[in-house]
Order: structure tokens, then C-alpha cells, then sequence
């Protein structure tokens, strides 16, 4: 987990795909959280897929929900 | 540096919106980055931003700082099934662009129905890595000026990798291709970065509609079929009924669609 003035960061799984372009995120310590895509990611048409190993940026008002900032070359 | 001060709403505090770099802003609140934005140049030239907030309210300003300080037309992309994405965008003045679709495409022989499927008298298909790439790169461009052509070339997807204006082919060895008589009739491209895309799949303007594509997507499959992959993936514009017409004969499924959007 990485904290810097960008808040939390922390590395994750996708565990499921849901609608609205929405995904459940299993982080290191075993807790989920719902991440949307961040709009580097899809600006650069890096799709998201289950499995992939994911960084997420976990908000700072609910720490059960975060963005994906970066996808790991599986 | 630019700086500009307005209260969110979050909790009566101000959030400022600063422009942190030529191309980046930040919405500040407690000196906490709570939102960002970006703009940046594709090859093609045009500009395109997005914008990260954890509040509407936060993105909204950011938009507005944002479009006040950038050159029109801007452009976004966004996935359709994110509406309150999309609507956050519509409220900035941005409209549909363009549309495509994105599909599942099943690689086992039985399930496309591409088993028995041959390309038509006098064509062979070459596999990947083996095709010449002198021939494999007039191809490309002989068909890219064929597309060019037609008023449909404005709505190709932007190629986002940065390369030399005249390179479109980054990688040879990702192609396979559909030959007759010393010269390459169409071609078909699979990138795999965990997971198969099919990234094109073009057949010269005068050998269109006897088959090449359909044998060219029964060998691209199936080759990922036999390393192992269930599907692959590709995108189609929304309004290219041939491809889509094409995908879905095999089986192909939309599972999602991009929007992009301009303002």
C-alpha cells in the first residue's frame, strides 16, 4: 500500500465485472472494494478484464471505493 | 500556475482547481488531490482530456477550468455503460462522436462454424511471422488509402500508439495474411497482451465479398485456439454493418460499447 498526496494506492484483483462499467477490486489484505475505470486508463484503451492485477487509488471520503490507475502486465 | 477557488458543497470548505502542469489540472481540498484532470495530443492532432473526481461537483469545476483554458474541439472517451460518466460530460457540453462496439469472439472451430471454411481458389493464408513484410506493408497501405477514400475514414479508431506519421505497422511478425499471385490480398492482426485482440481485420477494396476476410478470421482463431485462449476481443464501429455482420456469424457477442465523445 502506498500513501501519497494522491491518497491510498493499493494493488488488487478483479474479482468481478459489473454494470455501469464497474468492478469489484480484491486488494493485498483481503478486502473489496468497487473501482471504477480512471480516465487514463481508458483514455489509452486499456481494457479491464477478471483476474487482471490491478492498482487502485482508494478514495478518500469511502475507503471501499477506489479507481483503477494502472493494469499489470499479467 | 493558475488557481481558481470555489466552495464544492462537500463541507463548505473550498476546493481549488490549479493548474499544475501545460496539460494537467488538480482539485485540491485539504491540500488532498481530490480530483484530476488531463488533456493530451494524439497522433492524429487531436486533443483529448479526462477527468478524475470523486464528486460531480468537483468534476464539474474541473471541466469548467479545463475548457476554459483549451483549444476546441476537445474529445473524451468514456464506456458506455457509464452513465453517470457519460452524463457528467453532457452537463460539460460534450456530444457522441462516435460509437463502437466491443465483442467477445469465440476461437473454437465448432463454435464459429469457420471448421470447414477455406479461402476461396487461387488464395492462401499466410501465418503470422511468416509474411513478407515489403508485401505485408503496401498491403496496409494500399488498403488504408482505400479506407482513407471513403468518408468513413474520420470514424477509425484513433491509434493512440506515438510512431512516425508513415509507420502503421509497429509489429510484422502480429500479422497474418491472405495472398494470391505474388501480392497480399488482405490481413488480419492479433495482439496479445493478456488476452487476444483482434486489432484488424482489412481486405482490398476489389477483393472484398468472396470470402477472404471469412478465412482469414478461420485461421486467427483458430491458431488462438490452439494456444489455448477461448476468445478474443475486438472493437467495431457502430456503423460498419459488414464487420459486424462479419463477427457475428461466428458467434461473436457485443459485451460493451466505447463512446467518444466531443465538445
Amino acid at each position: 500500500m502506498t500513501k501519497n498526496k494522491n491518497g491510498l494506492e493499493v494493488e488488487g484483483r478483479v474479482v468481478a465485472c459489473l454494470r455501469s462499467a464497474m468492478f469489484t477490486v480484491e486488494l493485498e489484505n483481503g478486502h473489496r472494494v468497487l473501482a471504477h475505470i480512471s480516465g487514463k486508463v481508458r483514455k489509452n484503451f486499456i481494457k479491464i478484464y477478471l483476474e487482471d492485477l490491478v492498482l487502485v487509488e482508494l478514495s478518500p471520503y469511502d475507503l471501499t471505493r477506489g479507481r483503477i490507475v494502472f493494469r499489470y502486465r499479467n | 500556475m493558475k488557481t481558481k477557488l470555489f466552495t464544492s458543497g462537500l463541507s463548505g470548505n473550498a476546493v481549488m482547481i490549479t493548474r499544475v502542469a501545460d496539460r494537467q489540472w488538480h482539485a485540491l481540498y485539504d491540500d488532498l488531490v481530490v480530483g484530476r484532470g488531463y488533456a493530451e495530443h494524439r497522433p492524429d492532432g487531436r486533443l483529448f482530456v479526462c477527468i478524475d473526481a470523486w464528486h460531480d461537483a468537483t468534476f464539474d469545476r474541473l471541466a469548467e477550468s479545463m475548457l476554459a483554458e483549451l483549444p476546441g474541439p476537445l474529445y473524451t472517451v468514456v464506456d458506455e455503460a457509464d452513465v453517470e460518466l457519460t452524463a457528467c460530460w453532457q452537463r460539460a457540453g460534450f456530444t457522441i462522436g462516435r460509437r463502437e462496439w466491443e465483442y467477445v469472439v469465440p476461437t473454437d472451430p465448432r463454435v464459429t462454424g469457420l471448421e470447414e471454411v477455406l479461402p476461396p481458389s487461387g488464395v492462401t493464408v499466410v501465418p503470422a511471422d511468416q509474411a513478407d513484410e515489403g508485401l505485408l506493408r503496401a498491403a496496409d497501405r494500399a488498403i488504408r488509402d482505400e479506407v482513407e477514400a471513403t468518408v468513413g475514414w474520420q470514424s477509425m479508431p484513433a491509434e493512440v500508439l506515438p510512431r512516425p506519421e508513415v509507420v502503421t505497422i509497429v509489429d510484422p511478425s502480429k500479422y497474418a495474411v491472405a495472398a494470391a499471385s505474388g501480392r497480399y490480398l488482405g490481413l488480419v492482426l492479433v495482439v496479445t497482451v493478456n488476452r487476444p485482440r483482434i486489432g484488424l481485420v482489412a481486405v482490398r477494396a476489389g477483393e472484398q465479398r468472396r470470402g477472404i476476410g471469412r478465412a482469414l478470421l478461420a485461421h486467427a482463431p483458430g491458431t488462438l485456439h490452439g494456444s489455448g485462449f477461448a476468445a478474443a476481443w475486438a472493437e467495431v464501429h457502430e456503423s460498419n454493418q459488414a464487420a459486424s455482420a462479419l463477427f457475428e456469424g461466428i458467434g461473436a457477442q457485443p459485451v460493451s460499447g466505447n463512446l467518444e465523445l466531443v465538445r
